[in-house]
């Protein structure tokens, strides 16, 4: 089976720092990815050039085989790729509603607009993402929660195929993070979009995704079942040093759970 | 319901309210029949006249400065440029003056566009000194072309007999298009995509609002009211010269009225041209510069204590006679 998002030898430079050095991806129809590395190993970065935020440097990004590397943000997402922000970026001089219209007024391409309604789809989404009885507010006067959803729910409603979520469990509380991860798992089951994450609660990330890559020094240095990254060698010495992966290879149980 | 997601019928637009057609349709045709009804002195008439101007021209900066918050202070640039290419349509084409008017428009919303379309990437601050440099630039360029402006001495138009009665109405059909247009630009899917773009640019163009286009049509669109209120301008007094159509403080007016009117609202421009026009009316024949220090003065009162400008007074007004 062809893959639905394709990432082919993407890199990114910043002066003398690769921050995406020849990353390769394959994301499938109806799976989630879980990105996670560091800090500074270059996911963020990698996002913003899958989403057209900034140009790569090298290699090219395809959707169902159509290059999508190249274009500007807001074409991206009339193909079809969306992305959120790790911090919450609401539109704040708008209404919780006119936030999420914007995404689906704007978003879907025209062809996929016709015959839908962009007030009605808003109101669905709203509803979907627990937001309905604050439509009329501000986006200042919600929690962070209610902010992260909101970018989940601006995000949804242009329609993506491919949504590109930045960390939305940072800075919550447990049950809140618990409440969001069950809100992307129903992205995915009940309307059908594909996401890439980026995460550092493990919980969720593990929880959630079918494969998960592992970025470090913008290489991706290890990739597979949540079960078996977390058991890499090089994936523990990315998070723990080099000595805490060699201590664990003598005694597996010490550091379990990541 | 939450009232944003009423669903409305086709036949109009989601966001054309009945209450605000009316209360439109109604002043229209108050002030249309105003001369006709009312006594009106020759100067109070004209005066009006040019109050509709100076509205047009302060909704139309407020498309720019008020709905994506890019605040330009060279919109004089168009304004002359727009004034002095209609006064030229009239002279050596002999084109009726509201068809110059329009040439004059499209001829300062093409102008626009060609500063506008690398500017605009400039955000803030930024954009606001690079349209100085603009309105400056333009004024000197068209103050030495003397072919076109004739340079310092200006340009004088034929005087027609009874046209200044008449372009009452022609100012009252140039504000109410563009009162119209505003409220219409505020309330549809182009001004959310605006203020969108205004609120953050990165996260507008992540949701697919394409940030360059949409603020190089509402600078041409802006450019082009500029440009027919230059044309209105040169028609009115019969004679333009450069340094009064683009100087700095013709820019700085525009500002001005828009701020202390209320920036981003409709009802602020077009308070605050009236405001201003009479005020300029009142102070200029006694004071001839005083105005500006008075504006100055205004200016910092406003941002210091009501952002939202004379719009924003009354709503504060209007919640206090509520809780009474």
């Amino acid at each position: 089976m062809n893959a639905l998002l394709q990432v082919e030898n993407l890199s990114k430079q910043f002066g003398g720092l690769r921050a995406v050095d020849s990353v390769d991806l394959e994301l499938h129809e109806g799976e989630i990815l879980g990105v996670i590395g560091p800090n500074g190993a270059g996911k963020t970065t990698l996002f913003s050039v899958i989403a057209g935020s900034m140009p790569a440097t090298s290699g090219r990004v395809l959707l169902n085989g159509r290059r999508i590397t190249g274009l500007p943000a807001n074409r991206v997402v009339r193909a079809g790729v969306c992305r959120t922000h790790q911090i919450v970026r609401p539109f704040s001089n708008l209404t919780v509603f006119e936030n999420v219209y914007v995404g689906a007024l704007y978003g879907p391409a025209p062809a996929r607009r016709a015959g839908m309604s962009p007030r009605q789809d808003t109101a669905d989404i709203l509803e979907f993402a627990g937001l309905r009885e604050r439509s009329e507010d501000l986006p200042g006067s919600l929690t962070l929660a209610g902010r992260k959803r909101l970018e989940l729910a601006r995000a949804l409603a242009t329609r993506p195929r491919v949504l590109l979520l930045d960390e939305v469990a940072a800075g919550l509380n447990p049950v809140e993070s618990q409440r969001l991860t069950d809100l992307v798992r129903r992205v995915r089951g009940e309307r059908g979009v594909s996401i890439i994450m980026i995460e550092h609660v493990m919980q969720a990330v593990m929880s959630l995704s079918d494969r998960v890559a592992v970025l470090d020094y913008g290489r991706k240095i290890a990739e597979g079942t949540p079960d078996s990254v977390s058991r890499d060698e090089r994936v523990i010495a990315a998070y723990l040093g080099q000595a805490a992966a060699e201590k664990r290879a003598d005694e597996p149980e010490a550091v379990t759970g990541a | 319901m939450a009232p944003g997601m009423r669903v409305v019928g086709r036949l109009w637009p989601a966001w054309l309210s009945p209450a605000a057609l009316a209360l439109f349709a109604g002043a229209f045709v108050v002030i249309w029949a105003l001369p006709l009804i009312v006594p009106l002195t020759t100067y109070q008439h004209n005066l009006l006249s040019l109050v509709f101007m100076f509205v047009a021209a302060a909704l139309a900066w407020n498309w720019l400065g008020g709905y994506v918050g890019q605040v330009s202070f060279g919109h004089a640039a168009m304004f002359g440029v727009g004034g002095f290419v209609a006064a030229r349509l009239i002279l050596t084409f002999g084109l009726p003056f509201f068809a110059a008017w329009l040439g004059g428009g499209l001829v300062a919303g093409a102008f626009a566009l060609a500063w506008g379309h690398p500017t605009l990437r400039l955000r803030g601050p930024y954009f606001s000194i690079a349209t100085i440099g603009v309105g400056e630039a333009t004024r000197l360029v068209l103050t030495y072309w003397e072919g076109f402006t004739g340079g310092s001495s200006g340009v004088s138009l034929p005087i027609e007999a009874g046209l200044k009665y008449t372009l009452y109405w022609y100012g009252l059909y140039l504000m109410a298009i563009v009162v119209a247009a505003s409220y219409a630009i505020r309330r549809s899917r182009l001004g959310l995509g605006l203020l969108a773009i205004k609120a953050d640019v990165e996260a507008a163009a992540d949701v697919g609002v394409a940030p360059t286009f949409y603020q190089d049509l509402i600078l041409f669109m802006s450019g082009v009211v500029m440009g027919v209120a230059g044309g209105f301008y040169a028609s009115y007094f019969s004679f333009i010269e450069p340094a009064d159509m683009l100087g700095f403080d013709r820019s700085i007016s525009f500002v001005l009225m828009a701020v202390i009117g209320g920036i981003g609202t409709v009802a602020g421009p077009v308070l605050g041209a009236v405001v201003f026009v009479v005020i300029q009316q009142l102070l200029l024949a006694s004071y001839s510069q005083l105005y500006l220090g008075l504006y100055g003065a205004l200016l910092i009162v406003v941002i210091l204590f009501e952002p939202l400008g004379l719009s924003g007074l009354f709503i504060r007004l209007r919640r206090l006679v509520r809780r009474l």
